[in-house]
C-alpha cells in the first residue's frame, strides 16, 4: 500500500514538474468517477499545462478522464480504473466576445450560465440551454453535443461551433476552424470532437456563433387529453408558419410547453395562435411570461434531470412519435416501471427517466431498440447505475460506421489513454 | 501497378462499356472543373449508375493501387475534382434520382448527382425548399455541395450544407459501404458525417444523401440601398449585425460589379460606389419591424436611392442584377482572378479600405461582389493577358488580398474549398501540428492515399506548382449560371 502511495506521489510531482501550472494531488472519494477514485487529480492552469499532462500520461500509458462540471461523468459504460482525472475548472475564461461579429471564444472549463451572463452585456447569448446550465461546462456540453429545448431553433453545439483548440492525446496542441462564421478551410475537426465524449482529444477552447437575445418571450403551457395530440400540435404549429423556439412535450399526463421569442408583437401573437390551436383540440392553456415562464422551464428540466433513476435519450422521427409513446407506455406498464418523458416534439428527441428493477429497464431498452429501424432513431443510456449498464450496452447499435470510428480513435489516441472504452460505441 | 488493358476491361465490365470513357478527346471534357487553369487528364472516366458499381470501381482501384477522384457537375472553383493523371475519374452525374420524399418529417433522400435546384423543385408544391442556394444551383450537384460544404446568399440565416445533411451512404476508399447519420436527427457514435461534409471528396465517395427540408417563410422583403463608399456600406453591414438582426441575406456590390451588372441585365441599380441588398424573411410583423430598423441603419450611414421590392417581379429584378454581376465581369475586363477569403464581418470597412489601397498601388481594377453578412469576400482582380506581366501581377495582388483576410483573423476560403488550388496556402492558416492532426483523419479513412490525393492538404508534389488565373467556366460564360 505505501509502495503504491509512494509511486503515486512520485507521479504527482512529475506531472507538476513537467506541466508548469498544473496542480496535481491524490484523488479522493469526492473525485470518484462512476464510483472509482482516480489515482491522481490534475487541475492545469493553462492550455500548455493540459497538453503537458496529456503528454506525460501518454508517455507513461496512463488513462485520462476529463472532468468539466462533473454533470455527465456517470455516462458511458462502467469504469474499471482511472489513473488521471483531468479537471478543466481552472480554464474558465471567456477569451473573447466579438460582439460586433456575434462570435465568442470560450475556454472549456467555463460554466454555461457564467458564459451567458457575460455575453448578456451586449444582449447576446450562446444559444444552448442544455441541462444543468448552472454547473455544466462548455467543454462538457460540446464533448457530449448536449442541448436543450431551444435546439428547435438554434440547433445543437455541432451547428454552432466554428472553431476549436484542442490538446491531442500525445500532448500536442492543435486547432481547427477559426473565428469567422463561414469557413471551409481544412477538415472540420471541431465538429468531429463535438460529441466525441473526450475520447479523441481534450477541448481547450471553443468558438461559437452567437444569437442576439430575443426582445420578448412567451410560453404556452398546454394540457392535452391524450399523448397522441403531441404530434398534431407540433405539426399544426409548423404548418401555420409559426416560428417557435421550443416545442416541448412532457408526459404523463400529456402537457406541452411552446415557446415563442421575437419582437413582442410576434411573440404575443404566435403564442395566442398556438393557444387557440390547443383549445380547438380540446386542451387547456395558460400563456406565461417573465418569472412564471422561467419557473415553468426550470420545472420542465427538473422533471427528468432533477430526479433519480435512469436517464435515457430516445430519438425517433417526428412521425413515429405517437406510436413510440404508446409502445413505451405499454412496455413500462407491463414491466412495472415508472417512466417520465420530456422532449423535443418538433425534432423527435425524447429524454426518459426510468425507475424500477434494472432487469426490467434493460428489457424496455432492448425492446425499444428492436423496434427502431437503422437510421430512424436510437436509444442511448445517459445516466444509470452500474447494474443496468452491465446488463445492456449504453450506446446500442452504432451502425456500419463503427469500424471506421475505431480507426479514427486509433489515429487520434494510438495508446488508448483518453476515456478508454467509454467513448461513443465503446471507443 | 498502373492502369493497363486488363484493368480497363474490368472497369468496362463494372459500368458497362458505354459508360467507360477512354477516348482522349472525350476525356478532355473532364480535364478541369470550374477553375480551368488547372488541367489534367485521367487515364479513364467511369459513369456508374448504382452505388454497387461505385463500390466495385473503388474496390478495383484499391486492389490495384490506382488513385480515383469523384466528380459531380464539375462546377467547383478550387480544382477539387481535378483528375489524377494516373487515375480514374468517377463521374456521378448518372446517379441523379430522388429516392424518397418524406414531407411529414421534412426529409428528402437523393442520389448525389442530382442538381441542387432540382431538390427544391421536387418539394416546392408542398410548400418546402432546400435552403443552401449556391448561385450555381442550376448546374451543381448535391454530391459536390456535400463535398464542398457549399453556401449561398441565404446561408447567413439558414446555415450551410453541413446544417442540412442528416445522413449519407458512402463508399470508403477500401470499398466498404457505410451509412452515417440517417433520417433521425442524432445518431450514436462519432460525428463522422459532420466531418465528411466539406472534406472535398478526399474521404469517401458519397452515393446517397438525406437532406432536411424547410418550410417557406411567411413573408419576404427585399431592399437595395446605395452608398458613396464601400466603407459606408461595410459600416451599415456591421451595424445590422451589431443591432442583433440576422437577415436572410446581405450582399454587397461595388462600383465595378454594379457597372458590369448594368451592362449585362440593366437591373436599374444606382451608379454608386456600393450597393447593399438586404433580404428579410419570417413572420410578417417581425419582418416589418426589422425592415424599419434596417432602413434607419442605411440612413445613418448615408445610404440613398433606397429601392424596396414591392412584388416578386421587383425582387427578381434585384436578385438578377446581383447574380449577373459575376458572369458580366467579362464586359469590363478581359480576365480576372477570383478569391473566396473570409473576414470577421466587423472588419469589412477596414479590409475593403486595404483592398482599395492595393487597387490604387497595383493599377489593377479590383471588383467585389460578395456575401457581406458572412464576411465572405469575392474580390475579382481584373487584368489583361495581352499586357506583358499583368497576369503575374494579378496573381500577386490576389494572394496579397488573401493575406489581408488572414491578418484580419479570417479564412482562406468561405465556400469554394481548398482543392488543389489553395492547398499550398494552407500553411498560412494552419501550423504543422494542425495539419498533422487533419492527416490523422485522412489516414483513418484512406490509409492507402488513393481517394482524391493531392487535394486539401499541402503535398510536396502539389506545392511545386503555381496556381493559375480564373477564367469563366463554359456554362458561366454562356450566361447559364452566375457566380456569387
Ligand atoms: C458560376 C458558378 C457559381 C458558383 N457559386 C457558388 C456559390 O454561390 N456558393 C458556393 O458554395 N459555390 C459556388 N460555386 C462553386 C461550385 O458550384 C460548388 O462548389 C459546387 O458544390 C460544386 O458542385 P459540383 O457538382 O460541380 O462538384 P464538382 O466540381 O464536380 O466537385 C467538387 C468536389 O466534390 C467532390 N465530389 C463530387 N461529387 C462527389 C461525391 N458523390 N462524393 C464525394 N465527393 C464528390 C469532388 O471530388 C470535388 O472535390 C459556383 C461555381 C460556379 C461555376
Amino acid at each position: 500500500m505505501t509502495e503504491i502511495v509512494g509511486l503515486r506521489d512520485a507521479l504527482i510531482s512529475q506531472i507538476d514538474g513537467c506541466a508548469a501550472g498544473a496542480v496535481a494531488r491524490p484523488g479522493t472519494e469526492a473525485d470518484a468517477v462512476d464510483g472509482v477514485v482516480p489515482a491522481i487529480v490534475a487541475e492545469p492552469g493553462s492550455p500548455e499545462a493540459v497538453a503537458a499532462v496529456l503528454g506525460w500520461a501518454s508517455d507513461h500509458g496512463r488513462s485520462v478522464v476529463v472532468r468539466g462540471g462533473g454533470t455527465k461523468l456517470g455516462w458511458g459504460p462502467p469504469v474499471d480504473a482511472v489513473d488521471v482525472l483531468l479537471s478543466t475548472r481552472a480554464l474558465n475564461a471567456v477569451e473573447a466576445h466579438r460582439h460586433g461579429d456575434l462570435t465568442a471564444t470560450v475556454q472549456a472549463g467555463a460554466i454555461l450560465a457564467d458564459v451567458n451572463a457575460a455575453l448578456a452585456a451586449h444582449r447576446q447569448w450562446l444559444p444552448l440551454d442544455a441541462p444543468h446550465g448552472e454547473r455544466a461546462t462548455i467543454g462538457g456540453i460540446v464533448a457530449a453535443n448536449d442541448s436543450g429545448p431551444r435546439r428547435q431553433r438554434h440547433g445543437p453545439p455541432r451547428d454552432l461551433i466554428i472553431g476549436m483548440t484542442l490538446a491531442r492525446a500525445d500532448g500536442v496542441r492543435a486547432k481547427s476552424g477559426g473565428i469567422v462564421v463561414k469557413n471551409v478551410a481544412g477538415y472540420d475537426l471541431a465538429r468531429l470532437l463535438t460529441g466525441s465524449f473526450g475520447c479523441l482529444g481534450v477541448i481547450l477552447t471553443a468558438t461559437f456563433k452567437l444569437a442576439p437575445a430575443a426582445e420578448a418571450s412567451r410560453t404556452v403551457q398546454a394540457t392535452l387529453s391524450e399523448a397522441r395530440q403531441f404530434a398534431q400540435v407540433a405539426a399544426g404549429l409548423l404548418a401555420r408558419g409559426a416560428t417557435p423556439t421550443a416545442v416541448e412535450l412532457a408526459w404523463p399526463p400529456p402537457t406541452m410547453l411552446l415557446r415563442f421569442e421575437s419582437i413582442a408583437a410576434v411573440a404575443v401573437q404566435q403564442a395566442e395562435q398556438a393557444a387557440a390551436l390547443v383549445r380547438d383540440g380540446g386542451g387547456g392553456v395558460t400563456v406565461l411570461a417573465d418569472a412564471d415562464e422561467a419557473a415553468a422551464w426550470r420545472r420542465h428540466e427538473a422533471r427528468i434531470f432533477g430526479g433519480g433513476g435512469t436517464i435515457a435519450k430516445l430519438v425517433v422521427l417526428p412521425s413515429d412519435l405517437s406510436a413510440t409513446l404508446a409502445r413505451l407506455d405499454e412496455a413500462a406498464r407491463g414491466l412495472s416501471l415508472d417512466c417520465e418523458v420530456v422532449g423535443r416534439a418538433g425534432l423527435g428527441v425524447l429524454y426518459l427517466r426510468l425507475t424500477g428493477a434494472a432487469s426490467a429497464q434493460a428489457s424496455l431498452v432492448r425492446g425499444l431498440r428492436g423496434r427502431i429501424p437503422a437510421g430512424r432513431g436510437s436509444v442511448v443510456i445517459r445516466r444509470a447505475d452500474r447494474e443496468l449498464r452491465s446488463l445492456v450496452d449504453v450506446w446500442g447499435p452504432v451502425g456500419d460506421g463503427l469500424p471506421l470510428m475505431r480507426q479514427v480513435k486509433r489515429r487520434f489516441d494510438p495508446r488508448g489513454i483518453l476515456n478508454p472504452g467509454r467513448g461513443p460505441g465503446g471507443l | 501497378m498502373p492502369v493497363d488493358a486488363q484493368f480497363l476491361a474490368e472497369l468496362g465490365r463494372i459500368v458497362g462499356p458505354d459508360h467507360l470513357v477512354r477516348d482522349e478527346g472525350e476525356l478532355s471534357t473532364y480535364e478541369s472543373d470550374g477553375l480551368v487553369s488547372h488541367r489534367s487528364r485521367p487515364r479513364a472516366a467511369v459513369l456508374p449508375e448504382t452505388a454497387g458499381q461505385v463500390q466495385a470501381v473503388v474496390r478495383l482501384c484499391r486492389r490495384v493501387g490506382v488513385p480515383f477522384v469523384a466528380r459531380g457537375q464539375g462546377t467547383g472553383l478550387s480544382a477539387g475534382a481535378l483528375p489524377h493523371p494516373d487515375g480514374v475519374l468517377i463521374v456521378m452525374t448518372r446517379m441523379n434520382r430522388v429516392l424518397d420524399i418524406d414531407i411529414p418529417n421534412q426529409r428528402i433522400t437523393v442520389e448525389p448527382g442530382i442538381m441542387n435546384l432540382e431538390v427544391t423543385r421536387r418539394v416546392a408544391p408542398d410548400g418546402y425548399y432546400y435552403a443552401p442556394d449556391p448561385s450555381s444551383q442550376v448546374i451543381c450537384s448535391i454530391g459536390g455541395n456535400v463535398a464542398e460544404n457549399s453556401g449561398g446568399a441565404h446561408c447567413l440565416k439558414y446555415g450551410f450544407t453541413v446544417h442540412h445533411v442528416v445522413g449519407v451512404e458512402a463508399i470508403l476508399p477500401d470499398g466498404e459501404m457505410i451509412h452515417l447519420g440517417g433520417a433521425a436527427v442524432d445518431s450514436p457514435g462519432l460525428d463522422l458525417l459532420g466531418v465528411l461534409v466539406g472534406s472535398e471528396g478526399t474521404l469517401a465517395v458519397v452515393t446517397k444523401v438525406t437532406l432536411r427540408l424547410l418550410r417557406r417563410p411567411e413573408s419576404v422583403r427585399t431592399l437595395l440601398a446605395a452608398f458613396d463608399s464601400t466603407d459606408a456600406a461595410g459600416n451599415a453591414v456591421s451595424d445590422v449585425i451589431a443591432a442583433g438582426i440576422i437577415p436572410a441575406a446581405i450582399e454587397m456590390m461595388d462600383r465595378t460589379t454594379i457597372r458590369a451588372a448594368e451592362a449585362a441585365v440593366s437591373p436599374g441599380f444606382p451608379a454608386a460606389e456600393a450597393v447593399l441588398i438586404v433580404e428579410l424573411d419570417g413572420p410578417q410583423p417581425e419582418v416589418a419591424a426589422r425592415f424599419e430598423q434596417i432602413e434607419a441603419i442605411c440612413d445613418r450611414n448615408q445610404g440613398w436611392g433606397v429601392q424596396v421590392a414591392r412584388d416578386e417581379a421587383q425582387r427578381g429584378r434585384i436578385w438578377r442584377g446581383r447574380k449577373a454581376a459575376f458572369a458580366a465581369m467579362g464586359r469590363v475586363a478581359p480576365s480576372y482572378y477570383v478569391q473566396d477569403g473570409v473576414i470577421p464581418r466587423s472588419k469589412l470597412p477596414e479590409v475593403l479600405r486595404r483592398i482599395r489601397d492595393l487597387e490604387r498601388r497595383s493599377g489593377l481594377t479590383i471588383g467585389n461582389v460578395f456575401h457581406a453578412g458572412d464576411g465572405n469576400l469575392h474580390p475579382l482582380v481584373c487584368y489583361d493577358d495581352a499586357v506583358e506581366g499583368q497576369a503575374e501581377l494579378a496573381e500577386e495582388v490576389a494572394t496579397e488580398i488573401l493575406s489581408y483576410c488572414l491578418d484580419a483573423g479570417g479564412s482562406l476560403t468561405g465556400e469554394h474549398g481548398i482543392g488543389a488550388d489553395k492547398a499550398c496556402h494552407m500553411p498560412k492558416m494552419f501550423d504543422e501540428a494542425d495539419l498533422a492532426t487533419m492527416r490523422f483523419l485522412r489516414r483513418a479513412f484512406d490509409p492507402a492515399e488513393l481517394c482524391n490525393p493531392d487535394k486539401l492538404l499541402p503535398t510536396p508534389r502539389l506545392c511545386g506548382e503555381v496556381p493559375g488565373p480564373y477564367r469563366a467556366h463554359p456554362v458561366e460564360a454562356a450566361g447559364v449560371a452566375e457566380r456569387m
